[in-house]
């Protein structure tokens, strides 16, 4: 690769022509022309022209692109931010990035880009880069927001559109018609029943629409170490008699342990009940489950979740500060443990995993009615 | 039933057990079996309670047998080595010192497993891999039997996982399959063929049926012939040679591997993704294929050769038969092409062509699907016609991926063609690594999935479609001659003719 100014910014064990920024939180209307994260500003009128210059300056690097993504930030500085996040995501999953930021409450409609491509040394050998497109607008965006999106999509490839914060009023039925999968945090929103209406009414206008939650993602080891606890025949000759289900979780990650608690209800058949306790659920033929829902500021998103038999218990369980999760079944006179990593927390990486995943996430669309039904609780 | 499995993994499942692994000291159960097994782990797909016992007749304690696959996994793992996750692993690890023929040996191994059981209340399912020399299968599956292991408990399950050679011939093969079908349910018997665990193995299926651009094309209407090469650049390094000498590579590779690989392009369209509704496809398959049964017809269609000394990457290596533990006056082949015909209505008249051979210029196996020429007429017509039809080749290793070949018009004010190349890879489009085959078959087989497993009949058929070739080169007046050709070369000019006689070529790798 050469030291050209058109924007190739290669990974960690190739050269790089730009240097790059320590910190990372450059307020939106300080970004310069030629920006280090972001590449070189181009006319948003010739970006494709741009872009394709790009690829004439080396011949050595392979373009690719599997899906077109998306990433909607209204907090200052997020570009920049988000550039970072696509450099790592990219070493994995090939896309054309498109990255937005807004600031609706300035008064001038403004609208700027930068373009620019992560490149990573595949095998060692081939340079595989990725484009990315970066805009900045300010000012009332609805319409040229959605139109500047729809200028630079990849044709034929899926359109993956990362909704990042609070759901606003540009999302609107006419963007959410041409999106495949809209990724999103719920555990970011102030106010989570609100905002899935927004959802439900997006999944009606579209679908066909995926929906994938960094809270739902979060849990993900948590679930799959219930589900293979419970191929286990002991544990499954348990499950008609389970009277207790304890979930510890972090504060700010109530959503998370919510859905989780939705899933079980949903997958075992368990229905909604009031004891003097609080709420519970019921099994199938009535017997009652007692809820314990506990809270630890100083662990991770869940750090417990225990489902009780008289005789038989299986649990997983993440400590503060560990690498692992622990799986645990245990009856009389037998216990058995393994341990598995533990699910991720940062942002890329959990985008990273739902991207891995693919599907249909129908089992999320399947728990939200439950799970919604417990927020109001 | 277990209602938290749904959506999360697609597969059946998989319920805790106990592994016991035949052959704990070799390479195999150190370089693959063992990191497969730790990989599952660290992917949590592993089963809570699984117990692993290596059986070997070397003296060891547990904790040199589990400080050897500490060494070895640190080395070749595919994620690396996590030293939390090894130390939990590696504690259900043990080791059990047994001749392989000896009763006491498999009473003490029923004692030990019966006391994993006892843990969990008397229950407990059996996995037995037998990834011992193959001359110890039938003695270790008898002693199984003898001793009992091979019966399950109630409500649990016994299985067994055989891995290659599956014989040396159809009789043997035959044999062996008795004595596997006398100790095992055929439903719980797993012969190994770790190409079917491969990635791009798997996506052959996918590409066919998930695709509709494919199968319609998928026919001797628009397919001209099929290669499938299997090179490899290494040749007897590190003692393969006493191996191989035994077995050639018309019985190493073609047999199981290659003609595997053929099967799932060929076959027809299962009716269900089961066990048996796609090794039903695949069988029929080897069963349709053109029997090779007189002299003549191996002459006319199989090509075998060695290599003489040559040079690989500039390096000087010897000829076969100078080799170390190749016999000078060998008679093995250490090279073969095969011209098959597939006696189907989809596929006649479409001669597939294998090729496989040891010291070829570079390590790659792939499938290449030729198409038929577009008719001759409008740019066929041009002064130089077109140059080459269309080619789909589906690497299966290194560099998985596809790419097709299309003929495209070069840019100018002229009509002069070239062919381009679409091309997929998956390391540049999935950038996270495949897992091993081995961690996808041996989590097949805990959780009973038996798919991508060849079945009795699949291995008896191939046998017998290969047991001719050897029969004409070994028990023949005057058998086929044995070629030659450079090491470091794409193989013998009798098997570029074989080709020729079809007029196709190999396509240049």
């Amino acid at each position: 690769m050469g030291t050209h100014g058109a924007g190739f910014e290669m990974g960690e064990s190739t050269p790089y022509f730009l240097p790059k920024l320590s910190h990372m939180t450059a307020p939106l209307d300080s970004i310069p022309a030629i920006c280090p994260e972001l590449g070189i500003e181009v006319p948003v009128a010739i970006i494709e022209r741009e872009l394709h210059k790009l690829w004439e300056q080396d011949d050595a690097t392979t373009n690719a692109s599997l899906m077109n993504l998306v990433v909607y930030s209204e907090k200052a500085g997020a570009l920049i931010e988000n550039s970072a996040i696509i450099r790592e995501l990219t070493r994995e999953h090939a896309c054309r990035a498109i990255l937005v930021g807004i600031d609706r409450h300035e008064p001038e409609p403004t609208l700027r880009a930068w373009i620019t491509a992560h490149c990573h040394l595949a095998d060692g050998r081939k340079s595989v880069c990725c484009e990315q497109i970066a805009f900045h607008l300010t000012g009332r965006v609805t319409g040229r927001f959605r139109n500047t999106v729809f200028a630079h999509l990849n044709s034929d490839l899926p359109l993956i559109f990362w909704w990042q914060g609070e759901l606003s009023e540009i999302l609107t039925e006419r963007l959410v018609s041409v999106i495949d999968r809209l990724v999103i945090d719920s555990s970011s929103w102030a106010d989570p029943a609100a905002s899935f209406t927004m959802i439900e009414e997006a999944s009606q206008a579209n679908p066909d629409l995926i929906i994938q939650d960094h809270a739902w993602t979060r849990s993900w080891q948590f679930r799959i170490g219930i589900a293979s606890l419970f191929d286990d025949p002991i544990a499954q000759e348990a499950l008609p008699e389970i009277h207790a289900v304890e979930i510890t979780y972090h504060p700010a990650h109530r959503n998370t342990a919510l859905q989780v608690l939705a899933w079980l209800a949903v997958q075992a058949g368990w229905k909604d009940a009031v004891t003097d306790a609080g709420w519970a659920f019921e099994s199938s033929h009535g017997k009652a489950i007692s809820l314990k829902l506990s809270e630890d500021a100083s662990g991770p998103p869940l750090s417990s979740l225990v489902i009780r038999e008289n005789r038989t218990s299986v649990q997983v369980t993440q400590k503060a500060g560990s690498s692992h999760v622990e799986r645990q079944v245990e009856t009389a006179g037998y216990k058995a443990s393994s341990l598995s990593p533990i699910d991720p927390t940062s942002p890329a990486d959990l985008v990273a995993i739902q991207l891995s995943r693919g599907g249909k996430n129908s089992l999320y669309q399947k728990m939200l009615p439950r799970f919604r039904g417990l927020l109001v609780k | 039933m277990n209602p938290f499995r749904e959506d999360l993994v697609s597969r059946s499942r998989p319920e805790p057990c106990s592994i016991v692994i035949f052959g704990a000291t070799g390479d195999l159960t150190h370089r693959k079996l063992i990191p497969a097994l730790y990989n599952l782990a660290v992917d949590g797909e592993l089963p809570t309670g699984v117990k692993i016992i290596g059986f070997a007749r070397r003296e060891k304690s547990d904790a040199e047998f589990r400080a050897g696959l500490d060494e070895l996994n640190r080395k070749v793992s595919r994620s690396g080595h996590d030293d939390e996750i090894w130390d939990s692993f590696i504690q259900t690890v043990s080791y059990h010192t047994s001749e392989f023929t000896d009763p006491d040996g498999y009473r003490r191994l029923a004692e030990k497993l019966d006391a994993i059981d006892a843990e969990r209340g008397g229950k407990g399912n059996r996995l037995f891999y037998i990834a011992s020399a193959p001359e110890f299968f039938d003695e270790i599956l008898i002693a199984l039997k003898n001793a009992g292991l091979n019966e399950a408990k109630p409500g649990c399950w016994a299985r067994v996982i055989v891995e290659k050679p599956f014989g040396t011939d159809l009789a043997t093969a035959k044999h062996l399959n008795q004595v596997v079908n006398d100790t095992f349910h055929e439903s719980d018997t797993y012969r190994i063929d770790h190409y079917l665990g491969k990635e791009t193995a798997q996506n052959l299926m996918v590409l066919r049926f998930a695709n509709s651009i494919f199968e319609p094309l998928w026919n001797s209407k628009y397919i001209s012939h099929i290669q499938i090469t299997c090179a490899e650049n290494l040749g007897m390094e590190g003692g393969r040679g006493g191996y191989y000498e035994k077995s050639g590579a018309l019985r190493d590779m073609v047999q199981n591997h290659l003609l595997q690989l053929l099967s799932l392009v060929a076959m027809e369209p299962p009716t269900d993704l089961s066990a048996d509704g796609v090794r039903d496809e695949k069988v029929k398959v080897i069963r349709s294929l053109r029997q090779w049964d007189t002299r003549e017809k191996v002459a006319k269609n199989v090509v075998r050769a060695q290599y003489t000394a040559g040079h690989i990457d500039g390096t000087a290596v010897p000829g076969y038969r100078q080799e170390d533990r190749v016999s000078p006056t060998s008679e093995t082949e250490a090279y073969v092409a095969v011209r098959l015909l597939i006696d189907t209505w989809r596929w006649s008249g479409v001669p597939f062509y294998i090729r496989m051979g040891k010291r070829l210029p570079k390590k790659s196996t792939e499938i290449s699907v030729h198409f038929k020429d577009a008719p001759c007429v409008l740019f066929n017509a041009l002064s130089g016609g077109v140059p080459g039809g269309n080619v789909l080749v589906i690497r299966i290793q290194p560099d998985e991926g596809i790419s097709l070949r299309m003929v495209s018009k070069i840019p100018g004010t002229s009509l002069r063609l070239e062919p381009v190349k679409m091309d997929f890879h998956y390391s540049t489009s999935f950038g996270k690594g495949s897992p091993e085959a081995y961690e996808r078959l041996l989590l097949d087989a805990i959780a009973g999935d038996a798919t991508l497993f060849a079945r009795r009949d699949e291995v008896e058929e191939a046998w017998k479609f290969i047991d001719h070739i050897e029969r004409a080169w070994h028990e023949s007046d005057s058998p086929p001659v044995m070629a030659e050709f450079v090491a470091g070369s794409w193989g013998p000019k009798e098997a570029d003719e074989l080709l020729q006689q079809d007029g196709n070529a190999w396509r240049r790798l």
